[in-house]
């Protein structure tokens, strides 16, 4: 629901009454976007072709575009953590994108779908520095300076802790107030007013996975980095 | 995606200046969080919630300014002719 204001209409509401269960709606919009990035892998890696065509065309240049601006930011060991990252982004894409669809709800205008992943991201980072570096990865917290390490230590447990907080807020506070004044100006003028909107909205639903997929990247080559 | 192709470097920075006011605030709540939370625990207010309370505020300015760095290291990197042509004008 966006904001508590009353939706047009919502498929999965109706799910819910045929159903007669409580699941709540952003969990089956979570449920339904994840069916469909598994159809279209599985379409994908059936029908697969020297020269591309069609979805895996689509699917070659998405990956394809990231993976080389991945190498190129974090180095050839952002191979290894590639698919994680590419994971989140197609995820999140398709989550936002969803809102724009009439009867769909974003998953991602839940502040619970975005902490789950923020949560799954910090943890992710964290198991990759200590796997790398062992018991060195607390190096990454002391800063430069011997003498000031105890201080350092504390005021990089914050920020490292403020991460997930922040990756959290800032999906749930842009794609929740897309949300909103859709709602909004489906109310004032049906169709008229929110259809160029959308393209705006678009533009911003992709820049903000993209924004989330940076910044686990940013998370991930501090990891993978030697400590300075 | 269509537009990730032309202007990477665009995407880059939108990324840059959005995420720069968020880890200011994100930091200084945390630090909040964690103090209030100690006090209540320790029992000893308010003491705990205004030291923590700097730390995060210290904790959001070192982020700001790591982000400030990795963009300007990130800048230097593009060619060396555009300091240099800036220096000359």
């Amino acid at each position: 629901m966006a904001g508590g204001l009353p939706h047009p209409l919502l498929i999965m509401t109706e799910l819910n009454h045929a159903l007669g269960t409580h699941i709540p709606n952003h969990v089956w919009y979570t449920w339904f976007g994840m069916s469909v990035l598994f159809v279209l892998g599985f379409i994908v890696s059936r029908r697969l072709s020297l020269v591309p065509g069609g979805v895996q065309n689509l699917a070659e240049i998405i990956i394809g575009g990231l993976e080389d601006f991945v190498v190129s930011n974090v180095g050839e060991g952002g191979r290894k953590v590639f698919p994680f990252m590419c994971t989140l982004f197609v995820y999140i894409l398709v989550l936002n994108l969803m809102g724009l669809v009439p009867g769909f709800d974003a998953p991602t205008a839940n502040v619970n779908t975005n902490a789950a992943m923020a949560v799954c991201t910090f943890l992710y980072y964290n198991y990759i520095g200590i796997k790398l570096h062992g018991a060195g990865y607390i190096k990454h917290f002391m800063g430069p300076i011997p003498a000031l390490a105890p201080l350092m230590f504390i005021i990089e447990l914050v920020s490292h802790i403020s991460r997930p907080l922040s990756l959290t807020l800032r999906l749930f506070g842009n794609i929740r107030g897309e949300e909103i004044v859709l709602v909004l100006l489906f109310m004032l003028a049906p169709l008229v007013s929110t259809l160029p909107m959308y393209f705006l909205f678009m533009l911003a639903k992709v820049i903000q996975a993209f924004i989330f997929f940076m910044l686990t990247m940013i998370y991930l080559k501090g990891s993978l980095e030697e400590a300075h | 995606m269509f537009f990730l192709k032309g202007n990477k470097e665009t995407f880059d920075l939108l990324g840059n200046a959005a995420t720069i006011g968020t880890h200011l605030v994100a930091s200084t709540f945390v630090g909040l969080g964690i103090g209030w939370y100690l006090d209540k625990w320790l029992g000893t207010e308010p003491w705990l919630l205004i030291v923590f309370l700097c730390f995060g505020i210290a904790a959001g300015f070192k982020n700001v300014f790591d982000e400030v760095q990795r963009i300007q290291k990130k800048d230097q990197g593009k060619g060396p002719g555009t300091n240099e042509n800036k220096s000359e004008d």
